[in-house]
């Protein structure tokens, strides 16, 4: 188990704060270079306008997965625009896409599942990049999915945290509904990712988003074809396996 | 990977006996977890010229044992360092395998 790196007397009084008051006690408690934003290029857009009203340095990073839609990555310059902040782009490991793209092509995805796309563009370089932040903040939110539905507003990160190096996640907005945040967009004149206003309330990778009807869910329009694949597959992996022998 | 195939070539001297370099490696790779992503083990034994492994070595042109062929849809490489096998090949894998383990046990994290 990795070290606390903030105590169960904060994380329980940070329970019920406001998102202000969770960012700001997340940005006077780690270091300037020690904790990050990470923005998705969507309305956790939010997360920044909160938090250079506190810091105007504040670190922010996006996983540039090479798949993101045109609008994401000029709405991305936008916003470093118009804060005046400096946001990193997380590149993958080329030779991980170039092994990935070369066994199974450009849309695996829609075969075997989003699980190791992702892991290659997302996963592994948000790992690496934590490795040098002790705390991030999220625009995770219970209503986004049933998988998060038990995001805490701040927790000690079991997923990248190391015995030797802890990491604390915050999450400000998780108990926001989407309603909650785009009421702070227009109440605060804050820039959005135009694709919003064609029906994405999700947006992640161009082929794996699609825009949804008023009354879906979110995470509708994230993975759609999965469900439908999942009962086919999974038994078969064996049988593909390619069994050819030099020589 | 399962689109990637590991051959692990061990040679058996003249006497007989495994070379020791090979019993070096197999120990080696035992104790680091590796067995698992080996597919397959042949031998090279040079009493017999003919024998696979002895075949494979010529083929590709090595001339150290033990070595691993690597194999993949659109190339073929062999390593003979250890080292360089584990981190260029185990390694590497087992960080994509650990990230997808990751990401299945925090399925919030795909949305990121």
């Amino acid at each position: 188990m990795a070290t606390r790196s903030i105590e169960a007397q904060a994380v329980e009084a940070l329970q019920g704060e406001t998102a202000e008051s969770v960012i700001a006690d997340a940005l006077s408690r780690f270091e300037a270079d020690r904790i990050a934003i990470s923005f998705s290029g969507a309305e956790d857009v939010v997360l920044i306008d909160i938090a250079t009203k506190i810091r105007a340095d504040v670190q922010v990073f996006s996983l540039d997965t090479g798949r993101l839609h045109p609008q994401t990555y000029r709405f991305i310059e936008r916003v470093r625009d118009h804060y005046g902040i400096r946001i990193d782009l997380l590149s993958p490991d080329p030779d991980d896409v170039q092994d990935l793209v070369r066994r199974k092509g450009l849309f695996s995805f829609y075969r075997d599942g989003h699980q190791e796309c992702c892991s290659i563009r997302k996963i592994k370089p948000l790992r690496r990049h934590l490795a040098g932040l002790d705390a991030w903040i999220t625009g995770q939110r219970r209503d986004q999915s049933v998988t998060r539905v038990d995001v805490p507003t701040v927790q000690d990160d079991a997923a990248f945290s190391t015995v030797d190096h802890p990491v604390v996640k915050y999450n400000p907005l998780a108990g926001w509904t989407s309603a909650d945040v785009w009421s702070y967009i227009r109440a605060n004149d804050v820039p959005y990712n135009p694709l919003h206003d064609a029906g994405f309330m999700s947006i992640g990778c161009e082929p794996c988003t699609r825009a949804i009807g008023p009354h879906e869910h979110e995470r509708n329009g994230r993975w759609w074809w999965e469900e439908a694949a999942g009962k086919e597959c999974g038994l078969h992996g064996q049988n593909v396996r390619a069994v050819k022998i030099v020589g | 990977m399962a689109d990637r195939k590991i051959t692990f070539v061990k040679k058996i001297l003249a006497s007989g006996e495994p070379c020791g370099k090979c019993r070096d490696v197999e120990e080696r790779l035992a104790a680091g977890g590796h067995w698992r992503a080996i597919d397959r083990v042949v031998v090279a034994d040079e009493r017999d010229p003919q024998s696979e492994g002895m075949r494979l070595a010529a083929e590709l042109g090595v001339e150290r044992a033990p070595f691993f062929i690597v194999e993949t849809a659109s190339k073929t490489v062999t390593y003979t360092v250890f080292l360089k096998f584990v981190k260029e090949v185990l390694e590497a894998a087992t960080q994509t395998d650990d990230a997808q383990l990751l990401l299945a046990a925090n399925p919030e994290l795909d949305l990121l």
